[in-house]
């Protein structure tokens, strides 16, 4: 036991002595930090023929807020635009969730059935008001 | 070797650390260097979104994405595509084409255009409607070269209170580049625009899933014939001297000088010539601002149906800091160099200004080079930090028309029109 705490005290030492010139020095310092999923696109094949293409445009997923009507949301939103239109906006009033979403279907043509719509306007609100929201 | 022998010699090496450690302890101390640098924070990652207050920062606020021949941008929306440039492409009067921020309507965007396919047509009220491939429009006619700022009628969106919806922009859907093509004069007088002519219409490659003839379905903008704005528009096939990218328009776009980039049709594969003037989504109802100077009202206003819209068109005078950006402190006493862009809609930017002091005073800034009257001007001035401090520094712009860039800010449902005067806070440290 004796011997044990002997061998430990200059670690300790040693450990102390170490944070002290650490912060000391005050640099260098190192943070865990997660890597983004920003990648190089490799080049593409090109042939001479005429036509000019580009690889396909990336859509990543949206982490968008768990709760009823989600699944109406990624249904018909999805369907002419991703719902990463949802997370971009600002907090919004309730009334504008709502005028928002009676805009796609009538000046837009979505034709979502109405239960869908209500459902959709209810899950906005719900999550993407200045009092509801949260990511 | 036995337990006590192996403790021994751990113990021994431990010792020896400690005293090494000790050592560099004792020597780092006494080195110059040792307080040099400021403990740091640890690194913070931009917040998702901004509001129900302004979005305080520069660009909006996404995370950086990698599209087809684009440079990381700021990500808005992925389908249909929205991409916003950084602040510091900004440093020079051009936007590189691999940072020029990207804005489309519909998610019908091109991946692909076969060039043996593709025609630009010029048709409607003309007498002898065109089918004009790339080669006839780089060869039949003189290639025309003009710099203009092209920036979305949303730009900064961002900064309004209340904040409306849409694309929120921070400052970067601009951008400058040196357009090269066709004049539009020149391809409507070879179809010969016939009479009772009242607007031609420009239609792109883009379409969407909604139902034919309304505005999720196709996007549509028309110019009025006697417009004299059609006089300087280009259908360019060149911007910065490349191929235009996919996702800026290739083959070719239309550049209207000074206008909204709105009616910048992207992929123009459709001009057409109208008899009565098109009332399609994209006219009578979106990309319009109140009849009211600059363009600004309230929501009151607004809900009480008092607000009468025109078609947005010319955009006001702007500038901005890029340099420094306030992202790092300033030893006072130092002599550093202030850098940013001016541009107008209604004519070159004459004048630029620098305030201190919250607008009291105001010195010019040195403009650099002239590209011309449409297109991106930069501007330097020297500014030494005297205290340390907070400091906030403007700017502000003059084009030749007289416009100057005011201190109020602006309101409309569409989130259009933000021009007022920038400000850029910095911090100043002490210097010893």
């Amino acid at each position: 036991m004796k011997n044990r705490a002997r061998a430990i005290f200059p670690v300790m030492c040693s450990l102390v002595m170490a944070a002290v010139v650490y912060a000391q020095l005050k640099k260098g310092y190192y943070a865990p930090a997660e890597l983004g999923i920003l990648r190089q696109a490799a080049p593409i094949d090109l042939s001479p023929d005429s036509n000019y293409q580009v690889s396909a445009y990336p859509v990543p997923a949206v982490d968008l807020a768990h709760g009823e009507g989600l699944q109406d949301v990624q249904i018909y939103c999805n369907t002419c635009h991703s719902p990463r239109y949802i997370i971009m906006q600002p907090p919004l009033p309730a009334s504008t969730w709502e005028a928002e979403v009676n805009k796609m279907n009538k000046t837009f043509g979505a034709a979502i059935p109405d239960d869908n719509t209500q459902k959709i306007i209810l899950y906005l609100q719900a999550h993407y008001t200045p009092d509801t929201r949260k990511q | 070797m036995n337990a006590t022998e192996r403790c021994l010699s751990r113990r021994g090496l431990l010792k020896l650390l400690g005293m090494a450690s000790s050592g560099i302890a004792a020597s780092r101390w006494l080195a110059p260097d040792a307080t040099m640098a400021q403990q740091p924070s640890p690194e913070k990652i931009m917040e998702p979104f901004s509001g129900p207050s302004a979005n305080p920062h520069w660009n909006s606020l996404g995370p950086y994405i990698s599209e087809p021949q684009k440079a990381p941008l700021i990500l808005l929306t992925d389908r249909p595509v929205q991409l916003e440039t950084p602040r510091h492409y900004f440093r020079t009067a051009f936007t590189p084409n691999e940072a020029f921020y990207v804005r489309w309507h519909l998610d019908g965007i091109p991946n692909a255009v076969d060039l043996k396919e593709w025609k630009l047509q010029i048709e409607g009220n003309v007498n002898k409607p065109l089918a004009l491939t790339l080669p006839d429009l780089m060869q039949k006619f003189k290639p025309v070269s003009l710099a203009a700022v092209n920036q979305c009628s949303g730009n900064s969106r961002s900064r309004l209170l209340p904040r409306v919806p849409g694309g929120q922009w921070g400052n970067g859907a601009m951008g400058n580049a040196m357009w090269t093509g066709v004049r539009l004069r020149e391809l409507l007088d070879m179809a010969g625009v016939k009479s009772g002519s009242l607007q031609v219409q420009f239609q792109g490659l883009e379409t969407g899933q909604g139902p034919a003839g309304l505005g999720s379905n196709l996007f549509l903008k028309s110019l009025d014939l006697k417009n004299p704005v059609l006089d300087e528009c280009l259908v360019a096939y060149l911007m910065n001297g490349e191929p235009l990218p996919m996702l800026n328009g290739f083959p070719v776009r239309l550049v209207v000088p000074g206008y909204f980039a709105t009616y910048w049709t992207k992929c123009l594969s459709w001009i057409r010539v109208l008899t009565a003037p098109d009332e399609n989504f994209w006219m009578k109802t979106g990309y319009r601002m109140p009849d009211t100077p600059r363009g600004n009202t309230t929501p009151d206003d607004v809900k009480a149906g008092k607000v009468k819209t025109i078609p947005l068109e010319r955009f006001p005078v702007r500038s901005f800091f890029i340099t420094p950006d306030g992202s790092s402190k300033i030893p006072s006493g130092m002599n550093v160099t202030l850098r940013g862009i001016a541009f107008s809609g209604f004519g070159a930017v004459n004048r630029v200004e620098i305030s201190d002091d919250g607008g009291k005073n105001w010195t010019a800034a040195k403009l650099g080079e002239n590209h011309g009257a449409y297109s991106f001007r930069t501007w330097e001035a020297p500014w030494t930090a005297e205290s340390p401090g907070h400091h906030s520094l403007a700017v502000r712009a003059t084009d030749e028309k007289g416009n100057t860039q005011p201190d109020e800010p602006v309101w409309n449902p569409g989130g259009y029109l933000w021009n007022r005067i920038e400000r850029q806070e910095i911090v100043v440290g002490n210097a010893s």
